[in-house]
């Protein structure tokens, strides 16, 4: 094992005949930003599923914190869950609880905090991810952004070593999504956790990744550093760098 | 065709292999009973009024068919007794669970479909907690509960029903009407009402959880779960009801021997 914190090797999955990553393999290291890009459908979203144990690989095998985790059981993973924390595309918060009783759910199933102690967490997180005055609010009663916001909170609140972000800034407008931006690379400066990072947007990972991985097709066809990946020759990533530059 | 039929068998172990996991779970790791009584008071209050007009009209409907044919045999006495036992035993218990089957069903399944969509049976288990637990065991004893609790709501309401139209359609008295229920509702055909009842909320209660937790691909998925929650509540009631028609046709034999 090297000093990787996530490591995928040689991962495969399929759903039915289509095969959608075809042997993946890379790390991320400790407290590193690691983005994942790649165009819709081409499997992003299983890849992280994969390792927060939502869907299983077919072969390969898949170390999280010096564990190999692909085969284990639906109860071992709890511990995994809590390393891991994944904040999802969508808020996905739940609707008939409030915003503080959505930020404290995994704090509650994960520890066995007093109140106190749980309202204290709740107050920091949502501090963190600058929101105040929303924690009796229900879910529908805030903005999108906010939602988004409120589920980093959540997801950051059962202190993870590593965090997982899918399409942070998908559906968000250019103003929420800087904000979104700094908000990972703070809070992973904070709280030194190693985050991956899903996207489609070069943009941002230009900004803000330590490393960036290119997927396409089931296959990593690039990756490196940004500097590294902005003399890339590779069709897809020149694609992806122009979006990139006629956005910014 | 064949497409279809592999679908339907697929289906048919698919909510047998849920079952078996919520079974196990309740078993393993119940939900609370609050939790449970929450569900089943939510489902209550929204289907008690529409489900308690269902069952007297249905028992309306049954007195006037039986006033139309009954009285071509001068046997209009026995109308009560007729209308009340063929309500309670068959029409009443199917058509009041295919009107909750398009409530609760539709309700219940739209519910859990968007709660997959959005990622957020994902994210109960991604916080350490079990979904089947957390969302399912509870709506599926509070809709069992429920729905047996409203059947037999729509089917007393059913007897007023048919009592009423005896008097004001068929114009016979109260007397009348009442004499023959007793010789002719055995306690078995309660039974056997009350035991569809409970069949019915069961095969409710199983598709509409199934196919909402198990919704994919955005809105059109949870559109697709919600029809087929209702296309496969109504055959599976129909033929639970053929089923249990039978069994209730053996125990009744067993008893007159
Ligand atoms: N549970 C599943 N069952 C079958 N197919 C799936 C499932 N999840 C994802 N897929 C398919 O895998 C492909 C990649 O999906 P996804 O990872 O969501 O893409 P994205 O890169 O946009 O996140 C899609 O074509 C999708 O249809
Ligand atoms: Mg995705």
């Amino acid at each position: 094992m090297s000093d990787a914190q996530v490591q995928f090797i040689n991962v495969i999955k399929s759903f039915g005949d289509r095969t959608i990553l075809k042997g993946i393999s890379f790390e991320a290291k400790q407290g590193e930003i690691l983005f994942i890009l790649g165009t819709s459908g081409t499997g992003k979203s299983v890849l992280l599923k994969n390792l927060v144990g939502l869907l299983r690989p077919d072969t390969g095998e898949i170390w999280v914190d010096g564990e190999e985790v692909s085969q284990i059981s639906e109860e071992k993973y709890f511990d995994i869950r809590k390393k891991c924390g994944m904040v999802f595309q969508h808020p996905a918060l739940f609707d008939s609880l409030t915003v503080f009783e959505n930020v404290a759910f995994g704090v509650r199933k994960h520890y066995d905090y007093p109140e106190e102690k749980i309202k204290e967490i709740v107050k920091k997180c949502l501090k963190l991810v600058h929101l105040d005055d929303v924690e009796e609010k229900l879910p529908q009663d805030i903005s999108y952004g906010m939602q988004k916001r409120v589920s980093l909170a959540r997801t950051v609140a059962i202190s993870p070593k590593i965090l997982l972000f899918d399409e942070p800034t998908t559906g968000l407008d250019p103003v929420t999504t800087n904000a979104v931006n700094q908000l990972i690379l703070d809070l992973s400066k904070t709280l030194k956790t190693t985050s991956l990072v899903v996207s489609h947007d070069m943009h941002c990972a230009l900004a803000i990744a330590d490393r960036i991985i290119v997927l396409d097709k089931g296959n990593i066809v690039d990756q490196g550093t940004p500097a590294e990946l902005k003399a890339s020759k590779h069709p897809l990533v020149k694609e992806f760098l122009m979006e990139a530059t006629t956005h910014a | 065709m064949l497409n279809k039929m592999v679908g339907i068998i697929d289906d048919i172990g698919g909510v047998t292999l849920f079952m078996k996991e919520v079974f196990r779970t309740g078993i393993k790791t119940p939900c609370t009973f609050s939790e449970i009584m929450d569900q089943t008071w939510k489902v209550t209050i929204q289907s008690l009024s529409t489900t308690a007009m269902a069952g007297f009209f249905v028992g309306a409907i049954m007195t006037v068919q039986f006033t139309l044919q009954v009285s071509q045999f001068g046997a209009l006495g026995y109308l009560g007794g007729l209308a009340t036992s063929g309500t309670i035993r068959e029409v009443g218990p199917l058509l009041i669970a295919f009107m909750l089957s398009g409530k609760v069903g539709a309700f219940t399944s739209a519910e859990l479909g968007t709660m997959r969509v959005t990622e957020q049976i994902d994210a109960i288990k991604c916080l350490g907690a079990n979904p089947i637990q957390e969302i399912i065991l509870p709506r599926f004893v509070g809709i069992i509960l429920s729905s047996f609790f409203l059947l037999t709501i729509g089917l007393f309401m059913s007897i007023w029903g048919g009592l009423l139209m005896g008097i004001v359609f068929s114009g016979i008295s109260i007397e009348e009407y009442v004499r023959h229920i007793p010789n002719i509702v055995s306690p078995v055909s309660i039974v056997t009402g009350l035991f569809k009842c409970f069949v019915f909320a069961f095969v409710l209660a199983s598709i509409c959880t199934y196919k909402g937790y198990n919704a994919t691909g955005g809105a059109k998925g949870v559109g697709k779960a919600v029809v087929d929650t209702a296309v496969f509540t109504m055959i599976g009631i129909v033929i639970a009801d053929w089923v249990t028609s039978a069994i209730g046709e053996s125990v009744m034999e067993l008893f007159l021997k």
